[in-house]
């Protein structure tokens, strides 16, 4: 099922192995896998289509143990199938590692993980909040960053999952009625400030109807009226999303039209928040299962304050 | 408590450090000091709040029962922080959006029938400086207490925190911070709303800090700083000063300063080359 020759399995299967422990790969290992992936995702659509039983998951900002935790607790992949909506990176201690080990799965495993884009998934927010910084720690230099985030360029925007659950990082956009709408533009770029390929990364729905427009620009708010518009256009049962924190690690919105999914616990080891996973099993039935942090190995506790004499 | 404590320090300045679950705090000079941090609201907490508030907006994590008490027990003057009250004041301060620059195009793309302009203040600026109050047991006949509350009266003052004082290394017997409010502005900054104190043996200091930073356009500082030296017999005095800072991006690369957001990560770096739009000095004198 893959196109990888089978000796090269080995080898890619120790580095999952070494991932799964959050180690890290080396420069030039990183450089050969974001090749290959590369090619497998540039063959994946705008709107890739996905089959259940699949396991949808959220935001996981650098959490790396708290991924590990999903795994165990969602089941490994690929005995598994997964579908991950977006913001690998940033914010959490191990970006590079939850990254990496996500793309090796893909590369491993390309028809049972499916790797979306998130708003985080980009050159200038990572150079904000966290990924640059950490790859310039863990490398010494930007190389590393350079690699993933020209890789992040090719990731899929949306999945639909058996024609009726529609994923995608943020939301819905004024300038997309249908998913051949999606389908037909070109996405291998840096995400714009803004038009359509930026409000599927950035939206969030809102309690008001229509289209709201924040002075702070990112990404439309999208009302009840406009999810049931676009699932009823487009013979689809629900919208799941991620980006934004929910204490429970799922919310229902829209009359249960729209789903949000976040998938790091206790998000910047602080928040206290639950994470949760959707399972859609054969019969496209749902399950959403909520897990709490991993017990921490070595990572800086943030909430034990080190006394300083501020003034 | 998270940091060592010198016990024989502790025990010269005749403190006592407790812990109980989310509580932790310490009792000196006839002050209890307390600090209670929690997870982020729950869905449904979040419902009451905005019904409370009368708004359908909050901050994307809302640290709702977290709090900073201090209390003067003979007094009962009770200084406290919280989300609640500080959210209370931007609903009140409302001030208008601050727009960065993308926004400008986002108005022309969807119909004008189907558009709402979000125009609240999503940067969650507030003016909150604390709550106070004097809470008074009052014996009424037959052993029964009932509560009387009633507000604090700071005075406008020319005094200053003693920030040598400050900057002198006594051992610090107790410390916390705890954070209010955050939002991440949907990754177009931050808005943070924190409080920390140290308490020493001759005196507790605190700072309440909103700070802002709209990425690409403004950074904000607000800061309300109280100090209170411990008097033996004379009646404790809280000083309070409150001092607001504020530039645009474009205003600071103007002056040499970097205009990368990257660059601004930490306010107590860069506060000193924000302009002050306000300062205020005032006390509160603790009668017994």
């Amino acid at each position: 099922m893959d196109s990888v020759p089978s000796n090269s399995h080995g080898n890619l299967d120790e580095q999952i192995a070494q991932l799964m422990q959050c180690k890290p790969l080396s420069e030039q290992e990183v450089r050969v896998l974001c090749d290959k992936a590369k090619e497998i995702l540039m063959e994946e659509s705008n709107v890739q289509p996905v089959k259940s039983p699949v396991t949808i998951c959220g935001d996981i900002h650098g959490q790396f143990h708290d991924l590990a935790e999903l795994f165990r607790i969602g089941g490994k992949c690929p005995d598994t199938n997964y579908l991950f909506m977006g913001d690998y990176v940033d914010r959490g201690y191990y970006s590079v590692e939850t990254v990496t080990l996500l793309v090796a799965l893909k590369v491993r495993y390309r028809q049972r993980i499916t790797i979306l884009r998130g708003n985080h998934e980009s050159r200038q927010i990572t150079q904000v909040y966290g990924f640059y910084d950490e790859c310039l720690r863990k490398y010494g230099s930007a190389n590393v960053w350079k690699i993933f985030t020209d890789l992040f360029d090719y990731f899929p925007l949306t999945a639909l999952v058996e024609s009726e659950i529609f994923c995608l990082h943020g939301g819905l956009s004024p300038s997309i009625e249908t998913l051949d709408n999606i389908r037909n533009f070109d996405r291998v770029q840096e995400v714009p400030h803004e038009g359509p390929m930026c409000d599927l990364l950035w939206s969030d729905p809102d309690d008001r109807c229509g289209w709201g427009i924040s002075p702070r620009g990112a990404g439309y708010t999208f009302g009840q009226d406009i999810s049931e518009q676009f699932n009823h256009t487009n013979n689809l049962k629900l919208i799941a999303r991620a980006h934004q924190l929910v204490m429970e690690g799922y919310n229902w919105g829209h009359d249960q039209k729209v789903v949000t999914i976040f998938s790091a616990p206790n998000y910047c080891y602080r928040c206290g928040n639950m994470a949760s996973i959707l399972e859609v099993d054969d019969c496209k039935g749902h399950t959403f299962i909520q897990f709490e942090p991993a017990p921490r190995r070595g990572e800086p506790d943030v909430t034990r304050r080190t006394p300083d004499y501020f003034l | 408590m998270d940091l060592e404590v010198d016990e024989n320090d502790l025990k010269a300045a005749g403190a006592e450090l407790f812990t109980d679950g989310v509580r932790r705090g310490i009792r000196i000079n006839g002050w209890l000091i307390e600090s209670r941090r929690h997870s982020i609201l729950n869905s449904s907490t979040i419902q009451e709040w905005e019904q409370k508030l009368d708004t359908s907006h909050l901050p994307e994590m809302v640290f709702g029962e977290n709090t900073l008490i201090l209390k003067h027990l003979t007094s009962g003057t009770k200084i406290h922080f919280n989300a609640f009250d500080a959210l209370r004041g931007w609903k009140k301060e409302a001030l208008p959006p601050v727009e960065v620059p993308a926004a400008a195009k986002w108005k022309f793309r969807s119909k004008p029938s189907e558009q709402v302009i979000l125009d609240y203040d999503y940067t969650f600026t507030t003016p909150y400086v604390g709550s106070g109050s004097v809470e008074i047991d009052k014996d009424l006949n037959g052993g029964e207490i009932s509560k009387e509350t009633r507000d604090i009266l700071w005075e406008d003052c020319k005094d200053q925190i003693d920030v040598i004082a400050l900057a002198s290394k006594e051992p610090i017997l107790f410390y916390d911070e705890v954070v209010l409010y955050e939002d991440e502005l949907a990754d177009n900054g931050v808005s943070l709303l924190t409080v920390k104190v140290r308490v020493m043996p001759s005196s507790w200091f605190l700072l309440l800090r909103f700070w802002l930073r709209v990425d690409g356009v403004l950074i904000r500082l607000r800061e309300t700083r109280m100090h209170c030296v411990f008097g033996g017999s004379t009646n404790p005095v809280i000083l309070r000063e409150s001092c607001w800072r504020e530039s645009t991006f474009q205003a600071l690369s103007a002056k040499g300063h970097p205009f990368d957001s990257a660059a601004y990560g930490d306010p107590s770096i860069i506060s000193q080359k924000l302009p002050i739009i306000m300062h205020t000095t005032q006390k509160l004198v603790i009668s017994s």
